[in-house]
């Protein structure tokens, strides 16, 4: 298992790398599109030597390799740049927006999942029952929602009618653990519905394979009971394709919040990248997209990890 | 098709999506004003009748809104879905057919892509291009590519282990005539299902864009741009606001959903989900049952009839007609037939395991002097594993692949005996050591995909074993093996059924295999019992034709100069039981005569054997002895 | 006509980044043999023997490690495109699984007509569903299968379409992999005799692949016996069965069961005298001979050196009971060790 860790771990790198490069070349198309940053400062200024200065300040007037070795080692130092627009370091403005979609996102996930995976074993195991139609038409519903739509409703519903909870800013967890979840707990729950649903209908239809396959009629050939059955056959064979739709869903997860944060008004990284598209500051979507692609890659290999521990074919044969 | 349209709601989505094309061609014949209308003393009025779903911030026509939205909503669609598909449906159909390294770094750089969300992509990408919904929808576009390529190559790799596509290559179709005649046409139901459920992601993802200011512009009619401009007015003038742009953008995501689900479910029958357990039993012991049980077998069943429920309102599949056998103690009892003749069905509805739908109509079961007609699911727990052990035809498939084989091993011992798990780990060493494992305690660590198939049926004896059961189901455990390790599992078992008195119902489609191990045969045609005798009296004087048929096209028993063709049987085994027709077997027996279409055979005991047929008792004093005569020529 | 020279076929599992490379399974290993026209060659042993690879190594669907597969003198491993749709027409196959051989979509006139088209240029429909027709009536089906889809025919009918779909190009050798193995005794007799009639008929060379000895026995002039990727013994069909020279072949046979209890009870004495063992992994193959750890009269040379193929009264053989050469003074090794015991 250690070297199948390894393995997967190692393999992360040239990914990685190869998002810098996607990263870094967004300024670079952003430039041949939209003129460099200089360009668009000096807009106004009409003196001849306000581009090649700015420039100069900025570090873009060398050749591309240049600018991409120094960009990347800066990077790996955690320094993605200046914004255009606040002329503050990239990485102070998206490590202020990180923590609450981090909070967020990682909330939802952690409802969304256990739930679904609840509710999927629930309704997995008695196909056709009234609690599986129940359930199946729970989810049809919560799967075609958006979570932003969902968002609108709660907080008309929680917020505004009921007034229980009103998130309108992040409260970091330094004030309060409570705070802090009731603060995120209305747009997490708006992102947890749909990931419920979506984990429960796939693990309901793989565990219903499971349970008319070979080896769960072999079990129950042994005498084995219908718990044992469902918990310790058919379960860990259905979490195996439940693992892939998580690592989608939890990508998914990542882009949809920042449109559920603007819903509920918190100041995550979705305020600050349609901020910064409106105002054309590409170091900070580079920084943003480098930021999140990385996460997405760190969770997906997890997911792996988890994916070789349900597999022994995957683990015996990568180490 | 029909299934399709049999679904309301299947219907009722192609209507909406119908009702949205027509707001992409021709948005005036829905819409009640223009987009341009507007009044600002009316701002934010209710819905009227006027305007059924209210007036917006400079007293536009909601209504009128929502509907221009929707031409905003398909453009998007095919504008995202249009670049993904286009795009990634040939990548993804290259990269399975190249394979090797194209196939490996194209996947590569989908993976790459695919890890950075639609959002964040479709987000970069109008910064760069400015914003804009087509912008926008370039950036999803780009995500839909990874898509499309990724669900295109695992099918078309599916696709391409299918035999046919060898056979269409030995016809002489080059690479390129293969992919574009056989394996992308049978991808298209894949793909149309996914167009169906990428379409709701492009729309759900491109509203939301607009609905940050990120897309359509603020002022357009544009679901997104609509939510926008109701979140900033909604504290003021109310929650009703998000209604007439979240009313349609539900209804059609929802109904992409569904259509792509019914979809899937016109292209591929929908295989039924079944549940765990079979359905409970209909039947009770009745007395005429009483008669043919047979008090002195260790395990007995009488008048054991099956029925499988059609779709649609047909009458049910009849698969078992009948069925009555019984073994005792200390006995082989050989179970012979060709497939679909109902020989696994018999076995597992006689242990209780019936597959659901399928249900028992009549027939009972005595197990050692015990009635377990109507036992429930957890009397059955009891009995199986413990009195009666199963061996199953798929050796591998029957062992759970993420489990070690010790772990499955040990479970028999855990749940009907007191052992502990260490002592059951010592036991099951034994076990494996009894059926001849080489180096049990790290074969026991072992996952299954591990274990050759006959390796793997070792196991499964082990595991049927571990309790001393007093009866063995084994339903063709040798089939899928090579005829060497046939004959080490055939070896295996006799040896432990003589030293454990064990009882075995042996169930194969192998007249060889029975004359090796059966003590008592019966021969199983069409869901029913056509004869049993003893092992002897089958293979000198079988008596059914269709014994003798089964005998007699067997090559072994092929008489005669080898350039002589094989004796055969024409026609082909029915594919369900018609006891209404007279005798089962008449379109394929050469002794047919009129009756024999009307009247229905039983069961009756002619000289040593019991048959269904007819004209048993001509035939038998006929000398109709195919089988001794050639026979004799088998050579050694 | 066709002719194997020194066959052997690898496949190497896909390397994967920081882990050794895995060792290759080798499939086939130097197999040679050649058939003629009118001739029906049997190729048996048990799963993994390598003979649906030798199967696919010839239909072209496999690549070649090293080694020649001649066919009317040209080498098929090297040909060009143009060379290569004239040896499709001569060369045609049926395979093993009659479900997953037929495309679902297509309905059997699309399926036995499609080669029509391509190899005789015949592009009408209806000359082309004429000939069609023939083709179905040659395999015993009627003229109204034509419309019918895969889903609506039983194993056996699929079979016989894809012999039909076979024959359509007039093909002179036909090589049938497993093609009666997954269907029931009284149809698989069918289709046997169906094929034996018109290899008869159309002086068809045929290699018939399947791993039951018996039903080799019923349509073979010749018998290959294949263990582990090599060609371990070869012989007419009637001494080959009544007089084996290789103890892989004794066992085999004697494995067989008899449907018959007094003779079954002799045979499977016979078995039991063989060493109940599982064979090496083929991608980890012994020094010498592969059959060892399982063969009775296994003798210390047997565990050192792989016995060259060596001619027997009824073929050859890969055996060191026949082997002879050089250092043996032209004895067989048995011969040898019995001259040695004496002196
Ligand atoms: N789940 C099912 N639904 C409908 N028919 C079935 C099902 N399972 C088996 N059958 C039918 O029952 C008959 C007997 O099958 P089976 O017992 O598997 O035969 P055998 O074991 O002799 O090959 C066949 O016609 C088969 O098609
Ligand atoms: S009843 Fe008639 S058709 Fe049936 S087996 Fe007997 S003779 Fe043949
Ligand atoms: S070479 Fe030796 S081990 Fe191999 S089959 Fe012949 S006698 Fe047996
Ligand atoms: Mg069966």
């Amino acid at each position: 298992m250690a070297k199948y860790i390894t393995f997967r771990f190692l393999s992360l790198l040239p990914l990685l790398f190869a998002v810098s490069v996607v990263s870094f070349s967004l300024a670079v198309i952003g430039e041949k599109v939209n003129g460099s940053i200089a360009v668009q400062k000096c807009a106004e200024d009409t003196s001849p030597t306000c581009v090649a200065t700015i420039e100069k300040n900025l570090g873009i007037d060398k050749p591309l390799r240049h600018r991409f070795v120094s960009w990347f080692s800066d990077a790996l130092q955690g320094d993605l740049g200046i914004s255009n627009q606040t002329n503050g370091p990239v990485s102070e403005l998206l490590l202020e927006g990180f923590w609450p979609t981090f909070s967020i996102v990682g909330l939802s996930l952690v409802l969304g999942v256990s739930l679904g995976i609840a509710v999927g074993i629930f309704s997995g195991t008695k196909p056709g029952g009234a609690r599986d139609t129940v359930t199946s038409v729970l989810s049809t519903s919560f799967l075609a929602t958006p979570s932003y739509v969902i968002g609108i409703f709660l907080s008309f519903l929680i917020a505004t009618k009921l007034g229980w909870v009103n998130p309108t800013r992040y409260t970091p967890t330094e004030d309060g653990y409570f705070e802090w979840f009731k603060s995120i707990i209305l747009p997490a729950a708006s992102l947890a519905l749909p990931t419920m649903a979506i984990i429960q209908r796939q693990l309901r239809s793989s565990m219903a394979s499971a349970l008319q396959s070979r080896y769960v009629l072999a079990a129950r050939a042994r005498g084995v009971s219908r718990n044992a059955l469902v918990a310790k056959h058919a379960l860990p064979n259905a979490m195996i394709p439940t693992l892939t739709v998580i690592g989608i869903r939890v990508a998914a997860s990542i882009g949809i919040t920042l449109v559920v944060e603007r819903v509920f008004g918190l100041n995550g990284l979705g305020v600050i990248l349609s901020d910064a598209v409106t105002n054309n500051d590409i170091p900070v979507i580079q920084g943003a997209m480098l930021l999140v692609a990385t996460l997405v890659l760190l969770v997906n290999l997890l997911i792996d990890i988890a994916y070789g521990f349900l597999n022994p074919k995957v683990r015996l044969e990568n180490g | 098709m029909q299934s399709f349209i049999r679904k309301p709601l299947a219907v009722a989505s192609s209507i909406w999506i119908f009702l949205l094309l027509v707001a992409f061609v021709r948005p005036s014949i829905l819409a009640t004003h223009a987009t341009t209308f507007s009044d600002t003393t009316f701002a934010f009025d209710k819905p009227s009748s006027q305007h059924f779903f209210g007036r917006g911030q400079v007293g536009e026509d909601l209504y009128s809104f929502a509907v221009y939205g929707g031409q905003n909503a398909v453009r998007s669609i095919l504008i995202a879905v249009g670049i993904g598909a286009l795009v990634g449906v040939p990548l993804g159909l290259i990269s399975a057919w190249a394979g090797g390294r194209i196939d490996r770094a194209t996947m590569w750089l989908v993976d790459l892509l695919f890890s950075i969300p639609v959002i964040m992509l479709a987000i970069a990408i109008v910064a760069i291009l400015g914003s804009g919904i087509t912008s926008a929808m370039v950036g999803i576009g780009f995500a839909m590519i990874t898509r499309f390529a990724r669900i295109t190559r695992a099918a078309a790799l599916a696709e391409k282990e299918e035999l046919y596509i060898d056979a269409a290559k030995i016809t002489g179709l080059s690479s390129f005539t293969t992919m574009r005649r056989y394996i992308f046409p049978n991808l298209i139901p894949t793909l149309v299902v996914q167009v169906a459920i990428l379409s709701s992601i492009v729309i759900l993802i491109g509203t939301g864009l607009s609905a940050i200011g990120v897309g359509a512009e603020r002022d357009d009619a544009d679901w997104g741009a609509m939510i926008l401009r109701a979140s900033e007015n909604s504290l003021s003038e109310g929650y009703w606001l998000f209604f007439p742009a979240c009313l349609p953008l539900l209804l059609t995501i929802v109904s992409l959903n569904l259509l792509g689900d019914a979809l899937r479910d016109s292209y591929v029958p929908s295989g039924s989900v079944t549940s765990l357990t079979s359905t409970r039993r209909t039947a009770k012991t009745t007395t005429a049952d009483l008669d043919v049980i047979d008090r002195a077998a260790l395990f007995s069943v009488a008048s054991l009839s099956v029925e499988f429920p059609t779709a649609k309102k047909q009458s049910p599949k009849k698969v078992l007609h009948d069925i009555t056998f019984s073994v005792k103690k200390g006995e082989v009892l050989g179970v012979v037939g060709e497939s679909g003749s109902g020989k696994s069905i018999t076995m597992l509805a006689s242990a209780g395991l019936l597959p659901a739908p399928g249900q028992i109509t009549q027939g009972s079961t005595y197990f050692d002097g015990r009635d377990l007609t109507t036992a429930t699911e957890k009397q059955w727990q009891k009995i199986r594993g413990n009195d009666i052990g199963y061996i199953f035809q798929e050796p591998i498939a029957s062992l759970n692949p993420a489990l070690t084989v010790g772990n499955q091993l040990i479970e028999p011992l855990l749940v009907h005996t007191d052992l502990t798990k260490k002592e059951a780990r010592a036991k099951a060493e034994e076990l494996l050591a009894e059926v001849r494992i080489p180096d049990p305690a790290s074969r026991m660590k072992q996952y299954p995909h591990e274990f050759s198939g006959g390796m793997a049926q070792r196991v499964g004896i082990a595991m049927a074993l571990a309790c001393e059961p007093k009866l063995l189901i084994a339903d063709e455990p040798t089939t899928a093996l090579d005829v060497t390790v046939q004959g080490q599992i055939l070896d295996l078992l006799s040896d432990i059924q003589t030293r454990r008195d064990m009882a075995i119902i042996f169930v194969t489609h192998d007249l060889g295999v029975i004359a090796e191990i059966a003590d008592q045969v019966i021969v199983m045609y069409a869901g029913q019992v056509v004869e049993q005798a003893s092992a002897e009296n089958i293979f000198s004087s079988p008596t059914h034709p269709y014994t003798q048929a089964l005998l007699a096209t067997m090559p072994q028993n092929h008489s005669g100069d080898v350039d002589k063709p094989l004796t055969v049987i024409e026609g082909t085994v029915p594919s369900q039981t018609s006891i209404d027709a007279g005798c089962q077997f008449a379109p394929r027996c050469t002794y047919v005569q009129e009756q024999c279409t009307v009247t229905l055979p039983t069961l009756t005991l002619v000289g040593g054997s019991t048959v269904a047929c007819l004209r048993a008792e001509e035939l038998q004093s006929e000398v109709v002895n195919l089988t001794v005569s050639s026979t004799e020529k088998v050579t050694q | 006509m066709l002719e194997l020279d020194n066959l052997h076929v690898r496949y190497t599992p896909t390397k994967k980044l920081l882990s050794p490379a895995a060792k290759p399974v080798k499939a086939l290993n130097g197999v040679s043999f050649s058939l003629g026209p009118g001739q029906t060659m049997g190729l048996v042993g048990e799963s993994g023997s390598g003979k649906s690879t030798l199967a696919k190594a010839i239909l072209k669907l496999t690549d070649v490690h090293s080694g020649a597969i001649n066919f009317e003198g040209q080498d098929v491993t090297q040909l060009n495109r143009k060379d290569s749709l004239s040896f499709r027409k001569n060369v045609q196959g049926v395979l093993q699984d009659p479900y997953s051989s037929l495309n679902p979509l297509h309905d059997v006139g699309v399926i036995v007509g499609d080669p029509i088209t391509r190899h005789l240029g015949i592009k009408r429909r209806d000359t082309r569903n004429q000939r069609v027709r023939e083709l179905l009536t040659l395999v015993g089906l009627s003229a109204d299968f034509l419309e019918r889809k895969p889903h609506q025919l039983s194993g056996g009918q699929r079979q016989r379409v894809s012999i039909a779909r076979a024959l359509a190009v007039e093909p002179k050798l036909l090589i049938a992999d497993e093609a009666t193995s997954a269907l029931d005794v009284s149809i698989q007799s069918q289709i046997i005799n169906l094929l034996k009639k018109i290899q008869q008929e159309k002086q068809l060379a045929l290699l018939f692949i399947a791993h039951d000895l018996e039903v080799v026995k019923h349509i073979a002039t010749d018998v290959g016996v294949m263990y582990l990727g090599y060609l371990v013994e070869l012989g007419k069909t009637e001494t080959l069965y009544s007089e084996p020279t290789h103890p892989y072949t004794k066992m085999l046979l004697a494995s067989i069961p008899v449907p018959n209890p007094k003779q079954q009870e002799k045979r499977k004495a016979l078995r039991q005298s063989f060493i109940n063992a599982e064979p090496p992994s083929p991608s980890n193959l012994p020094m010498g001979c592969p059959f060892a750890n399982r063969c009775p009269v296994a003798m210390d040379i047997c565990k050192k050196e792989m016995p060259d193929p060596t001619v027997t009264a009824n073929g050859f053989s890969r055996c060191h009971l026949h082997t002879s050469g050089p250092k043996l003074d032209g004895e067989t090794v048995v011969d040898f060790i019995k001259k040695q015991a004496h002196t």
